[in-house]
C-alpha cells in the first residue's frame, strides 16, 4: 500500500465516521438547535461523499485542466478528455441538493423558532411533556 | 515529478478529512451552541477544501456561500433567540 491509497481510504473512513457521529447527534441530543446543527453537518457529509464517488484519479498531465480546449475536437482529443475528466452527474446532483437543502434548513429554523415561541423551550423532552399536559387538559 | 504532486494532493485530502472528524466530534459534544456553530463552520471550510481537491470547483463556489456563510448566520440568529447554553 502506498501513501495515496492510505490517504484515500482515510478520507472515505473519515466521511463514514462523520456520518455516524451526526446520526448519533440527531438521534440522541434533546436540544432542537443541536439537532439542526447535526443535520446540516450530515447533509454536507453525504454531499461530499457523493462527490468523492464521482472522483477519478487524474494521472498524466496535472498541469492541464480537465476541460476540452479544442473547439473542433479530434478523436484523440476526445479520448484524452474521457481519460482526464471526472463524472459530472454527481456534481450536478449535489449542486441542486445544496441549494434545496438551504431552503429546507431555513424552513426548519423557522419551525424551531415557532416551537420556542409556543412552548418557551427547545428541549424535545419538555415539549413532549407539555403537549401531553395540554392534551389531557383539553380532554378533561 | 507528477507522482510527487499526486502524493501531495492525496495527503492534503486525507489531512482535511481527518481534521474534519475532530471538528465534527467537537461540534456534537460541546454544550455551548455558539461554539458548536463555529466548529461546524470550520468543518464546512475543510469540506470546501476537500471538494476543491476532488476537482469540483463549481460545487465549491456554491458551498462556500451557503455552508460557510448563510447557514452559520441563520444558526447564530436562532441561537440568539432561543438561548445559548444547552441544558445538561
Amino acid at each position: 500500500m502506498d501513501i495515496k491509497t492510505i490517504m484515500f481510504v482515510a478520507t472515505i473512513v473519515s466521511l463514514y465516521i462523520n456520518i455516524g457521529v451526526c446520526i448519533y447527534g440527531v438521534l440522541s441530543k434533546p436540544n432542537l438547535v443541536k439537532k439542526f446543527i447535526a443535520l446540516t453537518i450530515l447533509q454536507d457529509s453525504i454531499n461530499t461523499f457523493m462527490i468523492l464517488d464521482g472522483y477519478r484519479l487524474w494521472r498524466a498531465g496535472l498541469i492541464q485542466p480537465p476541460v476540452l480546449l479544442n473547439w473542433s475536437p479530434t478523436e484523440e482529443d476526445l479520448k484524452q478528455f474521457m481519460m482526464r475528466a471526472v463524472d459530472p452527474l454527481p456534481q450536478a446532483l449535489v449542486l441542486t441538493a445544496i441549494v434545496i437543502g438551504l431552503a429546507a434548513n431555513v424552513f426548519l429554523a423557522s419551525v424551531i423558532l415557532h416551537l420556542y415561541r409556543h412552548f418557551g423551550t427547545v428541549d424535545v423532552d419538555i415539549i413532549g411533556v407539555l403537549k401531553r399536559v395540554a392534551i389531557s387538559e383539553e380532554l378533561s | 515529478m507528477f507522482s510527487l504532486t499526486e502524493d501531495i494532493i492525496f495527503v492534503a485530502m486525507g489531512i482535511a478529512a481527518i481534521l474534519s472528524v475532530i471538528f465534527v466530534v467537537l461540534a456534537i459534544i460541546t454544550k455551548d451552541l455558539v461554539k458548536a456553530t463555529i466548529f461546524s463552520a470550520v468543518q464546512s471550510t475543510l469540506y470546501a477544501f476537500l471538494l476543491y481537491l476532488l476537482m469540483s470547483p463549481d460545487i465549491v463556489l456554491v458551498y462556500v456561500a451557503v455552508s460557510v456563510g448563510l447557514l452559520p448566520l441563520i444558526t447564530l440568529v436562532l441561537v440568539k433567540k432561543v438561548g445559548r447554553y444547552e441544558k445538561v
